[in-house]
């Protein structure tokens, strides 16, 4: 569907969260609340927030907007001590890897990561050591434990970091972050919790958990523009992580003592910023409402499942509204004989309003219905059986 | 001018309010009476807002 109005040139307006409903794995949450939304009305000028900025000139200190209380009561959320908003998840790692890790240390992380963890310990010249998974595809305290006595009779070292995703981009698998901040503390392993899955749509605790930082996606689950993110920490911590610039210029001697280097002074500025702190007090309130979700995603999946072929490659029943599903007995078995092969599948969502899954699968794909109303997953659900019995595809 | 820029910004969130509408009920529309009374008032504050724009701005 495309408009006849552009933004400029040939930029199209995007419509799809008002006309479709998007199924997307992971634009769910990042759909922007309508505070987001004005606040990129109002802030999109360049250095908008930058007005009333005073010594010491940087932007966790901006009272007007109050950017400096945000900080605050965002790390008071997560139950850590200090907060950054920084430039996506990413990010947040990357100043944490670049804080601890150095040529050749090893970090260990889980064997779903996802690719910017792998990117971040490579950039500090580190090395990635993999957890293995369990039979359930799930990471344990028991397996990071024997990992990182692996790494210490390989290396003679102990890992410099755990890096953990609470819940997985691949099977939003739930894995034992509780289990692995104790191991973490055994062994004074520094332990970055990544929620980019969690943080926005869940409650989360990160000393609860044992986290010495904790991460989370502002375009993933806080309802907010890319780039944007939370990198959470305790007190200790935060004087490493956030340290601020100790360089003297040899020319001039000019130094920059209030910047902090790992943020490289200001983070997330613009329109990001002010857009993530107008998502805030509905966030807040979302992450109450998760219980609601997690009914909403397995009764989904109920009815899903009545299409004979039909399995859930993900853990059942879900914990997250992220979840992937597999369909090569059912609608793959369609798509090897369908005109459009494994395009049938998309064209017949389309047809009914419905985008978001990766284009032409049909063996094993992913989908979200974060914030979907009862409504509009009644809708998916007929949507789907329509297209099972359409095909002959029989129901139990 | 205040005003002007105030009734801008103002019909400019009123239609990010419908927008958000849209995203409620999609793909089908089917409006619920409280949310009939939401597009009611949105639209009262947009044409009203529009309404000051043109008489400061145009003179009419």
């Amino acid at each position: 569907m495309s408009l006849e109005e552009k933004i400029a040139g040939n930029i199209e307006v995007r419509t799809r969260e008002e006309l479709f409903l998007n199924i997307q794995p992971i634009q769910a949450a990042g759909r922007l609340t309508p505070e987001a939304m004005k606040a990129l009305i109002a802030y999109g000028d360049g250095y908008s927030v930058c007005d009333w900025c005073r010594a010491p000139f940087r932007l966790d200190c901006i009272t007007k907007p109050p950017i400096d209380k945000f900080h605050k009561e965002v790390a008071e959320f997560l139950g850590m001590d200090v907060a950054r908003a920084v430039p996506g998840a990413r990010r947040g790692f990357q100043a944490v890897t670049n804080t601890l890790v150095e040529k050749g240390d090893s970090v260990v992380m889980s064997s779903l990561a996802h690719y910017t963890e792998f990117l971040v310990v490579e950039a500090a010249g580190g090395v990635v050591k993999e957890i293995p998974l369990n039979e359930k595809n799930i990471v344990t305290g028991e397996a990071t434990a024997e990992k990182i006595e692996k790494v210490k009779a390989e290396t003679g070292k102990l890992p410099k970091l755990i890096m953990m995703d609470h819940f997985d981009y691949s099977l939003g698998n739930e894995h034992d972050v509780y289990g692995i901040g104790k191991v973490a503390k055994e062994y004074d392993i520094p332990f970055l919790y990544n929620g980019a899955y969690t943080v926005g749509v869940m409650p989360v605790d990160g000393k609860k958990i044992g986290a010495d930082f904790v991460v989370g996606s502002g375009h993933k689950s806080f309802a907010s523009p890319a780039p944007s993110g939370i990198l959470a920490t305790t007190e200790e911590w935060a004087e490493k992580v956030f340290r601020n610039s100790t360089m003297k210029g040899d020319l001039t001697g000019r130094v920059f003592g209030a910047k902090e280097v790992e943020m490289l002074g200001c983070t997330l500025m613009g329109a990001n910023m002010i857009a993530i702190m107008a998502s805030f007090p509905a966030i807040k309130e979302r992450v109450k409402h998760w219980d609601e979700e997690i009914k909403k995603i397995n009764y989904f999946l109920d009815q899903f499942l009545r299409i004979e072929g039909n399995k859930i490659a993900s853990e059942m029943p879900r914990k997250h509204t992220l979840t992937k599903v597999d369909t090569i007995e059912s609608f793959h078995i369609i798509a090897n004989t369908h005109k459009r092969k494994g395009w049938f599948l998309s064209d017949e969502l389309k047809k009914r309003k419905i985008v978001g899954m990766f284009f032409g699968a049909t063996k094993t794909w992913k989908l979200n219905t974060y914030a979907l109303t009862w409504d509009q997953i009644e809708y998916l659900v007929k949507a789907f059986i329509e297209i099972a019995e359409k095909y002959e595809i029989p129901l139990h | 001018m205040e005003k002007v820029v105030e009734k801008i910004f103002q019909s400019q969130f009123a239609l990010v309010d419908l927008r958000e509408i849209l995203r409620e009920t999609k793909p089908v529309f089917a409006l619920t009476e409280e949310q009939k009374q939401q597009v009611m008032d949105i639209i009262k504050v947009v044409r009203e807002s529009i309404d000051l724009v043109e008489k400061v701005l145009v003179g009419k």
